[in-house]
């Protein structure tokens, strides 16, 4: 973990993904050439978004390592459907939800990965309502930093839904249509993760 | 206001000062160019993946000659040295090791190679047993070469064209188990 805080630590902001009009025209025009096979056009739009598609994979991951693979995967399955992408959401959305589909992917084809996560399985933990055994408070509790090591120390799901929803800023609904979950479900995840940190760092 | 609101409070604003984009590692967008070629050429998969085989045994059998070839001519100044310098105990005693760049290098590559050996294993069964056999003939070849490479390297830590060999070999090695992965159904 202390390497994944490192990077944030280290966190350069890319180019923005708020795209004005005529961005917004630019990157249409990206995304037509990348579908006839630009590589060149692709990695512009890869420039455009990594930065905001690595943050979402970092905290979904909650460790670096399986954040690169994460990253890796979403933009090769990124280039393999961009010819089916309508334009419908925009295309930060677009790489958000094939990012989560590609981790959910990893998560059913490696189970065994789960064993490396610090903590159990939120599915497996309903009953504790606690930040598992190993993580520890830090000192300093009123940093970025903290949160960062906090959200990374939660349990998967509740992760997931927590960095969707209260990070990323997806509606309910949104989050729900990604990940699969009912939105009731979803809630209490939401409340669960904002009790665990709210304990975890003292606030 | 109560505790419990100033914590939610809190805790909303700890998040919206998250930063909302982090620096990928720099040589990220080079792995997925090199996957995007890889599997841009998935038509002629099959043949290139014949070739890519018979590239690794001509490639591994090279590096094997190359590094015979370098041990050997190692051998003969290491002999010349001997017989004009007195033996250093010291000398004799450090183990051999790999530099560290390329025992990183090493790290990483097994690393990959433990993966997509992962899934290799995963969808054995749903491979032809003569593509399967093929697969593991390269391999052990690829073994062979790295280990030959390895070696060599260990005795002769600052010779470059060894550590090319020796990270080449890797490379080859994870571009058959990557290509292994890729085959469709009982090819």
């Amino acid at each position: 973990m202390a390497s994944a805080l490192s990077l944030v630590r280290s966190a350069q902001t890319t180019q923005s993904s708020e795209l004005a009009p005529r961005e917004l025209a630019g990157e249409a025009a990206l995304v037509d050439r990348a579908r006839r096979g630009d590589v060149d056009a692709f990695e512009r739009l890869y420039q455009l978004h990594a930065g905001r598609v690595y943050a979402l994979c970092l905290r979904l991951a909650g460790e670096p390592v399986e954040a690169r693979e994460l990253m890796q995967d979403t933009f090769v399955h990124a280039w393999e459907a961009l010819p089916r992408f309508r334009g419908e959401s925009s295309l930060t959305t677009w790489l958000h939800r094939i990012a989560v589909n590609a981790l959910l992917e990893r998560r059913r084809r490696d189970k065994r990965r789960s064993a490396r996560v610090s903590l159990v399985d939120d599915e497996d933990d309903a009953e504790s309502g606690s930040i598992a055994s190993g993580f520890v408070a830090p000192a300093d509790v009123a940093t970025a930093i903290d949160l960062e090591r906090a959200i990374a120390a939660l349990p998967p799901g509740v992760r997931r839904a927590f960095v969707l929803h209260e990070v990323e800023g997806y509606t309910h609904e949104e989050v729900a249509g990604m990940t699969g979950l009912a939105t009731g479900t979803l809630r209490a995840q939401l409340h669960r993760a904002r009790q665990l940190l709210i304990r975890a760092l003292s606030l | 206001m109560n505790e419990h609101q100033s914590s939610d409070e809190r805790l909303d604003e700890l998040t919206a000062a998250l930063p909302r984009e982090v620096a990928p590692p720099p040589e990220l967008w080079t792995a997925i160019r090199a996957e995007l070629a890889e599997r841009s050429s998935n038509a002629r998969r099959w043949d290139r993946w014949r070739l890519a085989a018979a590239g690794l045994l001509i490639a591994a059998s090279s590096s094997l000659l190359t590094v015979v070839a370098l041990r050997s001519r190692e051998h003969a100044r290491a002999v010349a040295v001997a017989s004009t310098a007195p033996a250093s105990p010291a000398a004799v005693n450090v183990e051999p090791q790999l530099p560290a760049r390329l025992a990183s290098a090493e790290q990483g590559y097994l690393r990959s190679t433990v993966a997509l050996r992962r899934k290799l294993d995963e969808r054995r069964d749903s491979l032809a047993p003569s593509t399967v056999a093929t697969v593991e003939r390269s391999l052990r070849i690829a073994d062979s070469a790295i280990a030959e490479a390895r070696s060599a390297l260990e005795r002769d830590p600052s010779n470059t064209v060894l550590a090319a060999l020796f990270t080449s070999n890797y490379e080859r090695k994870i571009d058959v188990l990557r290509r292994a992965t890729e085959l469709a159904p009982r090819t």
